[in-house]
């Protein structure tokens, strides 16, 4: 499966802009099971110098340093990115056969074992996700007993997210707590990610945050506008002696063909795609436009047509929410 | 033998009394020399200790409810903590050991992290903790990626051996109240103790600046101190430590990163820096990759650090070795990299986060004390004694939950010495701070140290926030050889020419002349409206209500207070109690008020905190104390604010002295005077445009000039020049076109033309902040007050003179802004 992703992240300031530093990552992860094509990113105004380095989670930060006066930043990823479903099942099913239950997994954790150290740095309270009360934690051990597997239970833990949590943007954003999430029992993609990483992170599984994009289809005998797709979020936790297991709750499924993984990290800070620092008074709005499709669906003279038609939305998108 | 009869120490050791109650070998000396000197010589002596100290502003900064810090004096004991040189040298050897254990962790963290992967730390007690900074991973393999400097906090336990108590890796204090410790005791121990000969602290502030100077590659201005600026608790240090050191102490404001480099901003343009002695914690360096609401950073350090154009002494990343749970492991990590043992032993300490220790705190915890390994955010310490069985169970829920993040260690009794205090001698807990610098790829310990004490008597925790302290002395002969121009000496440090002035203190200046003319001039126009108010029944004329509005008018026009006197919605309140008005204009912090001017005043102030005098701290202290007193207050009678405004009037005048002595043209005072006159300028016009353009009969425009020269104090000064009555046309000659009067707007263009030739920037072709007064010279020129001031009877407004003074106006704000563009912002360079 090909997929070209479009994920355009735009600043604008009040006053005139003259000196910012900017950290862009927006080069989707290369793994087993995604590849990467093609990647270019477009920025304007044109930046001074640029540096790239890959981070300690395997993502790749662009630095960019933008000296001419400005009033609007914006940065375009565009991606060719093949993802390999047969590898993901061949994944899912080596992790099924080797994974263990809650309570041997939390003995082999306590210890130490080399194939386990680099989960545990994912085991923490991060920035932005904090543990979770007492309340988050029995909530959590509902799905996982002792004797319990813990694929089954961090599925059947999916689940119940899934059915427990309604939708609804505009609710919350990137900052509001998870207690608050649990206690409404609702938001968006990262809500419900970071709300599943605090619980698992409570009771002892390191856990880990997802971002990137999933692929959305128009309504039947419709055509797709460009532009209306958003950044996607969801969480991977790590089963000892098996690996890594992605988990998607927003939509109640096991990542599989539709997911285009951004970056991971321990919290959405360690991956935000954009993030400036700038000399300047007033404020600044930030707004984001992602599209997602097939690569058979567009060629690169459609978008920029419909880019253009597609401007006045954009402008009043002005949260760093991803709504997905 | 007096003095010490009474010293009766509880302690399972004393550092003056052995066991069988005999004087240690090493603290003979300084017992005689206090029992001959007795009570009275030492209380004189810690009497000139502590003029000393206030005499240098020593320092120490503790936060105060109302978030403003409060100078605490630091405190100094005559009695030192001796230790033999024997002794010593043992300690010496675990401190070096101990520096250098702690640079191969930090190296090894930041790059193959074979600690972890060979299970000689467990991984979570680094991943846990916050100090762990993902941000520079894999620097630990660049070369310059080092521990340059630590202290090591020790004590001695009960078994007469000095024991480590914690590290202090990432920015560590200490040093300059240990240097001016040391400096103020010289004072005083030839009274008091003749015959004692002990080891110097000069080689190593010697080899502190060459470990600098060999980084910065030879040149240390390529060098500098990172502070976090006035504010901070140890503000005082860092101001010394760049004038022992002889490097610039700079904010993160002074700096920037471009080429992937660091840059000094200075009024002459960007000056490259390579070398960063930081003080500022490990999270707030980078707004770009670390905590972005950080202001004490510079966006883009550590892209520096990773494209190799950056040392930082210590790197960022170190605040992990700050780090308890490391404790346990330290004897296993000695083995692992220098096939050694520990030579200092540590506090028995049990890591949570494995079972066989955990099981065993939770059954001893009543006598041990809980610690968290990470001290990044809080500082949390639980004494199982002191815990209620409540409070015990919840501790051990904490502990249950979240093993990892806690450490037990064993609660011990640390030695005592001396303590002179309230005419008596007493025992006292005490804590030694040492310091280590890398030299040669090794480590070199400060003959000397910071010792603490506990507060009282009975209390075993020494606090780190200031406090009592004693010099460390090191018996023995100095070995090495003195170099004269090697001894230590204080001298402020001080700019030694204005291309070298930084852009943050330049533009401070700059901002202080401003506030300050803005300060006084709204002082002046609101005692004059007061005055105008109070006197109002006097004269039995009651024209003066008219000229009293205009005033008023004109107060809300030059503070842009507005809507002010000009709020039609509540014109009948207005008039009838013009004080609320001016009240809230003189106390409220809104826009324009003198409280708002006050607090930027005094920020600009304490930003050149080490430009001024001590004379003029003192002052600003008395003016800001009694002005937030007098600003608290609610209800105060008009006479009352009349006479607290008169006051702060003086006290404004008197400090504009003070900064005329204290700063120096290399320091940039021309900067100070641009400011202060542009603000001038701009003021006069405000009140000349609402004064001054109103065309009145004769009596009311009698009373209204008479208060435009009284607000600029320029009444005498007008009589002396004209001889004649008051008259607009004479007024605005005087204040406007006068070429020899130096408040007039004529004068102050003129003047302004010939300091901006003295400036680093100074070009032969025209720069756009000259081509702004230029301009207004020429309207100045072109004016003709006979034809201005000729008006058709019914417009009742000079509209000329008006337009004219708003162009004025303008162009001397523009004036400000591109001045501020050349020289303040540096983007373009």
């Amino acid at each position: 499966m090909i997929y070209n992703v479009y994920h355009k992240t735009a600043f604008e300031y009040q006053s005139n802009v003259t000196f910012s530093h900017n950290l862009a990552r927006l080069k989707p992860k290369v793994t087993s099971y995604q590849k990467l094509l093609a990647f270019t990113m477009e920025v304007s105004p044109t930046p001074f110098e640029s540096f790239e380095y890959l981070d300690m989670f395997g993502n790749t930060n662009t630095h960019m340093l933008i000296r001419e006066p400005h009033q609007s930043l914006s940065v375009i990823g565009k991606s060719t990115v093949e993802v390999l479903p047969d590898i993901i099942d061949e994944h899912v099913n080596s992790i099924k056969t080797n994974s263990t239950t809650y309570g041997d997994a939390l003995k082999r954790l306590s210890k130490f074992n080399m194939n386990d150290l680099y989960a545990k740095q994912y085991l923490f309270e991060s920035e932005l996700i904090p543990y979770g009360s007492l309340k988050i934690k029995e909530y959590a051990l509902m799905s996982f007993q002792e004797n319990r597997d813990v694929f089954e239970a961090a599925n059947e833990f999916m689940t119940r997210i899934f059915n427990d949590f309604e939708f609804l943007s505009g609710f919350s954003d990137i900052t509001t707590p998870v207690e608050q999430i649990f206690e409404a029992k609702k938001g968006v993609c990262q809500d419900f990610a970071q709300f599943a990483i605090s619980a698992l992170r409570t009771i002892g599984l390191p856990t880990k945050y997802m971002s990137g994009y999933i692929e959305t289809l128009p309504a039947e005998g419709q055509k797709k506008l460009f532009g209306t797709d958003a950044s996607h979020a969801w969480f991977a936790v790590y089963i000892p002696n098996a690996g890594w297991m992605e988990f998607d709750p927003t939509n109640n499924i096991i990542p599989r063909e539709q997911h285009i993984l951004l970056g991971s990290g321990r919290d959405y800070n360690d991956i935000s795609p954009l993030k400036g620092v700038v000399f300047s008074s007033g404020n600044s709005n930030l707004s984001v436009m992602v599209d997602v499709r097939k690569e058979e669906l567009i060629s690169e003279k459609t978008i920029a047509q419909e880019e253009s038609q597609i401007k006045i939305i954009t402008t009043q998108e002005q949260n760093q929410s991803q709504s997905q | 033998m007096q003095i010490f009869d009474s010293y009766v120490s509880e302690s399972s050791f004393d550092e003056v009394y052995d066991d069988a109650d005999n004087i240690r070998e090493c603290w003979k000396n300084i017992v005689n020399n206090i029992e001959n000197a007795g009570l009275e010589l030492l209380e004189e002596k810690q009497k000139e200790i502590d003029w000393h100290l206030e005499d240098n502003g020593v320092t120490y900064n503790i936060y105060n409810d109302n978030d403003r810090p409060a100078n605490r004096r630091w405190g100094l004991d005559p009695i030192p903590f001796v230790i033999a040189e024997d002794e010593w040298k043992t300690i010496t050897k675990g401190l070096q050991q101990r520096a250098k254990l702690l640079n191969l962790i930090f190296k090894d963290l930041y790059s193959e992290q074979k600690l972890i992967k060979e299970n000689i730390v467990p991984a979570e007690v680094i991943f846990g903790h916050k100090g762990f900074s993902t941000e520079v991973f894999n620097f630990g393999y660049k070369e310059n990626f080092n521990l340059y400097f630590c202290a090591v906090d020790i004590a001695r336990g009960p078994d007469g051996k000095m024991w480590v108590i914690s590290d202090k890796t990432q920015a560590p204090s200490g040093l300059a109240y240990t240097i001016e410790n040391r400096l103020t005791m010289n004072v005083i121990s030839n009274d008091l103790y003749p015959d004692v000969s002990i080891k110097r602290l000069s080689s190593f502030v010697e080899d502190y600046k060459d470990m600098l100077k060999h980084l910065a590659g030879g040149d240390m201005s390529t060098a500098a101190l990172l502070t976090p600026g006035p504010h901070n608790e140890t503000y005082f240090e860092h101001a010394y430590l760049s004038s022992f050191l002889e490097i610039n102490m700079v904010q993160g404001q002074d700096l920037l990163t471009k080429n992937g480099s660091l840059w000094l901003k200075s009024l002459s343009g960007l000056k490259k820096i390579n070398t960063l002695l930081r003080r500022v914690d490990d999270r707030f360096c980078d707004p770009l990759e670390l905590r972005n609401d950080s202001r004490l950073g510079v966006a883009g350090l550590i892209e520096s650090m990773r494209e190799n154009n950056l040392n930082m002494a210590n790197p960022i990343g170190s605040a992990v070795m700050e780090n308890i749970g490391l404790n346990p492991f330290m004897n296993k990590i000695a083995q692992y990299f220098l096939k050694e043992d520990l030579i200092l032993p540590q506090i028995a300490t049990w890591w949570c986060g494995q079972k066989k220790e955990l099981d065993y705190v939770i059954a001893n915890i009543s006598t041990l004390i809980i610690k968290k390994i990470d001290r990044t955010e809080h500082i949390d310490i639980y004494f199982g004694k002191k815990l209620s069985p409540s409070e015990q169970e919840n501790l051990i829920r904490l502990l249950k939950l979240y093993p990892h993040q806690y450490v037990a260690q064993e609660e011990v009794s640390f030695s005592t010495v001396p303590y002179y205090e309230d005419g008596k001698v007493e025992p006292r807990n005490a804590v030694i701070r040492t310091f280590s610098l890398r030299k040669n790829d090794d480590y070199t310990v400060m003959n000397g140290g910071l010792v603490r004490m506990s507060a009282s008597k009975d209390n075993l925790l020494v606090s780190s926030n200031g406090g009592i302290s004693k010099d460390l002395w090191i018996l023995g002969d100095d070995s090495s050889n003195i170099n004269p121009t090697h001894t230590l000496k204080y001298t402020p440090y001080a700019e030694t020419s204005i291309d070298k002035v930084s852009t943050l203190k330049a533009e401070n200046l700059f901002w202080l002349g401003r506030y300050l003319s803005r300060s006084i001039a709204t002082t002046r126009l609101i005692l004059h409206v007061i005055k105008k108010i109070t006197n109002f029944y006097r004269y039995e004329v009651v024209t003066s209500k008219e000229s009293q509005r205009i005033i008023q008018n004109a107060l809300t026009h030059m503070t842009m207070t507005y809507p002010g006197f000009m709020d039609t919605t509540n014109q009948k309140n207005l008039d009838v109690f013009p004080m609320v008005e001016i009240t809230s204009v003189i106390k409220d912090k809104r826009s324009g008020s003198l409280a708002l001017t006050m607090d930027m005043l005094s920020n600009t102030n304490i930003n050149l905190k080490d430009f001024m005098t001590l004379e003029s701290w003192k002052l600003f202290e008395k003016v800001q104390k009694e002005w937030y007193e007098f600003i608290s207050r609610k209800a105060d009678s008009t006479i009352i604010v009349a006479t607290e405004l008169d006051k702060f009037l003086i006290y404004l005048m008197a400090y504009k002295q003070l900064v005329y002595e204290s700063v120096f043209r290399e320091q940039g005072f021309i900067l100070y005077e641009i400011g202060f006159q542009i603000e001038d300028a701009l003021l006069l016009i405000s009140k000349a445009k609402s004064m001054l353009c109103i065309k009145l009969d004769k009596s009311v425009g009698h009373d209204v000039l008479e208060g435009m020269l009284n607000s600029l104090e320029s009444f005498n000064a007008y009589r002396a020049h004209y001889r004649s009555s008051l008259a607009l046309d004479t007024v605005l000659e005087f204040l406007v076109l006068n070429k020899q009067f130096p408040k007039s707007i004529t004068y102050i263009a003129d003047n302004l033309l010939k300091e901006f030739k003295l400036l680093p920037k100074a070009k032969k072709e025209l720069t756009s902040y000259e081509k702004a007064i230029i301009q207004a010279q020429l309207l100045l020129e072109s004016m003709d007050l006979k034809i201005l001031l000729k008006t058709k009877e019914e417009d009742g407004v000079y509209l000329e003179l008006d337009k004219i003074l708003s162009q004025l106006s303008d162009l001397f704000l523009e004036c400000s802004n591109e001045f501020s563009n050349t020289y303040f912002s540096h983007y373009d360079e």
